[in-house]
């Protein structure tokens, strides 16, 4: 899983969220790190609808921006996965790090 | 800019284009007020972020495509469905083209879309605007 696409999953886990409320969220959540392009996020979005991990709809409310995305209960899954694996490297990788501090 | 962020939008494959460019649109200018906002610099560093993804994410359209639906393809006529497929021909060429640096053949291919895109209007007009969007 892509960076870009960790992070989109992310910062709709908790909430649906239109284009814009993304960029500024996965700005956010990287703590200012990542701030990603739309032509990165709707390059990553496509792909994602198609693979059917996240959904677009429409937002009921008088913005101007309508088009709002959500996890999928199969995008949920998907990101839960990824996040158990990175935890398990994170736990192996401290665990490596004190061992090399030890010798 | 937006002027130039429409235009890069171009490098898309035209059904990526139906289904986003609005929505790009807008949040482009959502976050370009953001960043003007917040500065000279900031503005600065975002339009080349922007420029770099727009280019980036057109050709990882372009190779995304081989998945997507066809269907509007095989409703056109034959004549259109060429000169469409001459169009989009160039624009993939042009896009590779920027991202390998060869801006030599980039302006071939440049200078072929537009030749491409004449005459696709040509044909749009000679069936009054019925598929797809009027030159």
């Amino acid at each position: 899983m892509t960076e870009p696409v960790l992070l989109i999953l992310t910062s709709l886990a908790d909430q649906p969220r239109h284009g814009y409320a993304l960029l500024k969220d996965i700005e956010s959540l990287s703590g200012g790190r990542v701030r990603m392009s739309t032509g990165t996020l709707f390059g990553a979005l496509p792909r994602l609808l198609e693979d059917g991990w996240i959904e677009r709809f429409e937002l009921e409310d008088t913005s101007r921006q309508k088009q709002a995305y959500r996890l999928t209960a199969f995008g949920r899954r998907q990101l839960q996965q990824e996040l158990d694996r990175m935890k398990q490297l994170t736990r192996a990788g401290f665990a490596r790090l004190r061992a090399g501090e030890a010798i | 800019m937006k002027r130039a962020y429409r235009f890069l939008l171009l490098l898309y494959p035209r059904e990526h284009r139906d289904r986003f460019a609005g929505e790009m649109i807008r949040v482009f200018e959502e976050a370009s007020g953001e960043r003007r906002a917040r500065g000279r610099a900031w503005f600065v560093r975002f339009a080349f972020a922007e420029i770099h993804g727009l280019i980036a994410g057109a050709a990882g359209a372009w190779f995304d495509r081989g998945d997507a639906p066809s269907a509007p393809e095989q409703v056109l006529p034959g004549d259109l469905a060429e000169a469409q497929r001459l169009v989009d021909m160039n624009i993939a060429g042009m896009v590779h083209a920027i991202a390998n640096h060869q801006f030599e053949k980039a302006r071939v291919f440049s200078y072929q879309e537009r030749q491409a895109r004449e005459k696709l209007c040509m044909l749009r007009q000679k069936y009054n605007d019925e598929y797809g969007m009027p030159c």
